[in-house]
């Protein structure tokens, strides 16, 4: 029998009928009965099904005992529960805190001010994307980094030096193009993996974890909260869709702090849909960098589809619009020691997770080459890649797409860095890749939270939705004559 | 093993730092953000004190012993699942008025081995905040542990108290 604690706080009235529920209980529980009959009488769901299971015979009485004394409170008796316990507790507080209101805090309060502003909220969001995204992702590391890394490294000494033993040890040369050749482990996937998807990624992973660590994430959530709202989101559902910008398959995981199976629903679906995860959205940025018409083109085609999606999607499922409360954490300085732990062990699960795949995805190439079946899926691309107006070389890259769509990207800037493809093609491929789903792992999470019928009708739809915005672009811009 | 871990549930508000001290318990590393519902499912880890083995494990937020997301009833059934456990409530010393409404309901659901955490001490002296922790302590009949869980600060009295608290008997 576990001791009863004390629940001298509440009105007397609602003691006793906690008092009568806890003596009548016949079971025994892992929590005192008073407990029990306290998350009872507040409705909570989980105890009313226990309670149905365990005191069949007394239940009925006791939801008649709730319902008498919750009439006594106009039906508002956990309102009535909760403040009777914050009385205490502000008696308590009162007794042992003492705060002298000291001003320490106006530097951020006045941060604050702009940052969380319904107007200059949106000039801060836009200096925080254009300095710690566009500079150091997409210009520094994207564009120096890479160039030292690719450049002075891997074509200047690695590639010819690997090539020419490779080919003076093995004699054949179906063997050396498994490694050294167009599509090799070492030329393609491993150059891809360290040379392209490691500085990138990591710039961004780091410039994430510095702007998640100052308390920036939950003040641009109430800025979007506005927006949210009108897509039947609420201010919550930012905390998926901007951890989504991490990585979309934890963040479909994070759908779980959402409150009804609508929002869970429309959230998954624009994280699959609009959300380009960090190592897309790094790869994607350093991409456009060297063309702001694109750069404008995607954001604006992205960001339109999320909302239009958001808008159809919360317009047919039914449900109510939740209400929505945050606690907001201060502005903190980030700790470095928290932030490079962070970022390693994220790059660490990463890499874990993509080196494997990339050359995996080379060996296969390999392999589909020499049995014909590459060439093939690359002729039966095509046509497609004509309906978007994309060069017939795109057909690979769309196919490194499938297997992730980092690795897409990777190939994507692979073919820009050789001036391959004009600006309208690159903005076009760009937001065809973005709207895809971004790897396998996110299909399978998925599929654990919202069941693999949802999922496999998301996904359709995703690759449609992908595909024909591609198309139409393309029409949109021919017909009308613009050249990005 | 014939003496089984004895268990340590770290339950508290989002964004209070348990997986901070989660880290700092059991040297291991979950993701830490300053950001509220980063941790959606159970972390286990583990630590020895006086040769004595403890399974740790973090929680995702829970705002009160009545649940409203999933996230959060999942913390729950890890409460209701375990009445023996060490239940460790950490909360942000900074805002103890919104916070002890769980430490309330966990003394009224009558766990044996309550231990309440003030963290972010550091944040909280630098507001200007004084705590008087006997007088609390004597308020709320359980031990109270001021810890700064990012730096590591209060965890060996936080062990201790632990210890203290799970082999008196």
């Amino acid at each position: 029998m576990r001791s009863q604690a004390s629940i001298d706080y509440l009105e007397p009235n609602i003691q006793d009928v906690i008092q009568e529920i806890g003596q009548s209980l016949r079971a025994t529980y892992t929590i005192s009965k008073h407990a029990i009959a306290l998350l009872f009488l507040q409705k909570d769901e989980d105890i009313e099904m226990l309670l149905q299971k365990n005191e069949a015979g007394f239940y009925p009485k006791f939801c008649e005992m709730r319902e008498r004394i919750s009439q006594q409170y106009d039906g508002n008796l956990n309102q009535a529960i909760a403040l009777s316990r914050q009385k205490k507790i502000n008696n308590v507080v009162s007794e042992t805190v003492h705060s002298k209101t000291i001003s320490a805090r106006t530097v951020t309060k006045f941060l604050d001010q702009f940052l969380m502003h319904p107007v200059l909220g949106y000039g801060c969001l836009a200096v925080v994307l254009y300095y710690c995204i566009y500079q150091f992702v997409g210009v520094f590391a994207a564009g120096t980094l890479v160039d030292l890394i690719e450049t002075s490294i891997f074509e200047e000494r690695i590639n010819p030096w690997v090539t020419s033993w490779v080919t003076t040890i093995v004699p054949w040369q179906v063997v050396t193009d498994l490694f050294v050749g167009e599509y090799g482990v070492i030329t393609l996937g491993i150059r891809y993996a360290a040379a392209l998807v490691l500085p990138i990624v990591g710039a961004f992973f780091l410039m994430f974890s510095v702007i998640e660590d100052t308390g920036y994430l939950p003040r641009l959530s109430y800025l979007l909260d506005r927006i949210f709202k009108k897509i039947g989101l609420n201010g919550r559902a930012v905390i998926p869709m901007i951890l989504g910008l991490g990585c979309d398959t934890m963040a479909t995981m994070v759908t779980r702090v959402l409150e009804t199976k609508r929002e869970k629903i429309i959230a998954t679906l624009l994280l699959a849909l609009a959300i380009p995860c960090s190592a897309q959205l790094g790869l994607i940025l350093a991409l456009l960098s060297t063309n702001a018409k694109a750069m404008v083109l995607w954001g604006s085609v992205v960001s339109l589809e999320f909302l239009v999606i958001g808008l159809l999607a919360a317009s047919i499922l039914p449900g109510t619009k939740p209400h929505f409360y945050m606690e907001m954490p201060p502005l903190r300085l980030p700790k470095l020691s928290n932030v490079l732990s962070k970022t390693t062990a994220r790059m660490k699960w990463y890499f874990l997770e993509v080196f494997p795949l990339f050359i995996f995805a080379s060996v296969l190439i390999w392999a589909g080459i020499l049995t014909g079946v590459f060439q093939w899926i690359v002729r039966a691309i095509e046509p497609l890649m004509g309906v978007l107006g994309l060069p017939s070389q795109m057909a690979i890259v769309m196919l490194f797409g499938f297997f992730r769509r980092d690795y897409g990207a990777a190939g994507l800037f692979d073919l820009q860095s050789q001036h391959l493809l004009t600006g309208n093609q690159l903005a076009i491929a760009a937001i065809t890749l973005t709207l895809f789903l971004p790897c396998i792992a996110q299909f399978l999470i998925m599929k654990k939270e919202r069941g693999l019928s949802m999922t496999l009708v998301m996904c359709t739809f995703v690759f449609g939705m992908a595909f024909g915005t591609g198309v139409v672009l393309n029409q949109l811009l021919t017909l009308f004559g613009v050249q990005l | 093993m014939n003496n089984p871990a004895t268990k340590v549930i770290l339950i508290g508000n989002p964004n209070v730092g348990k997986s901070a001290l989660f880290n700092q318990l059991t040297k291991r590393y979950v993701s830490v953000s300053n950001y509220p519902g980063t941790t959606v499912s159970i972390s286990r880890g583990e630590f020895k004190t006086e040769g004595r083995l403890y399974e740790v494990m973090d929680t995702p937020g829970l705002y009160s012993l009545l649940p409203m997301t999933e996230d959060e009833r999942v913390a729950r059934r890890v409460l209701l699942e375990h009445p023996n456990a060490v239940i460790v409530h950490v909360v942000d010393a900074k805002n103890l008025d919104r916070m002890l409404a769980l430490t309330f309901q966990l003394k009224e659901a009558a766990y044996q081995h309550l231990i309440l955490v003030l963290n972010m001490m550091d944040e909280a002296h630098r507001d200007g905040f004084k705590i008087d922790c006997q007088k609390l302590e004597l308020a709320l009949a359980c031990p109270v542990i001021e810890t700064i869980s990012i730096s590591g600060q209060g965890i060996s009295n936080l062990k201790e108290k632990i210890y203290e608290i799970t082999s008196v008997h």
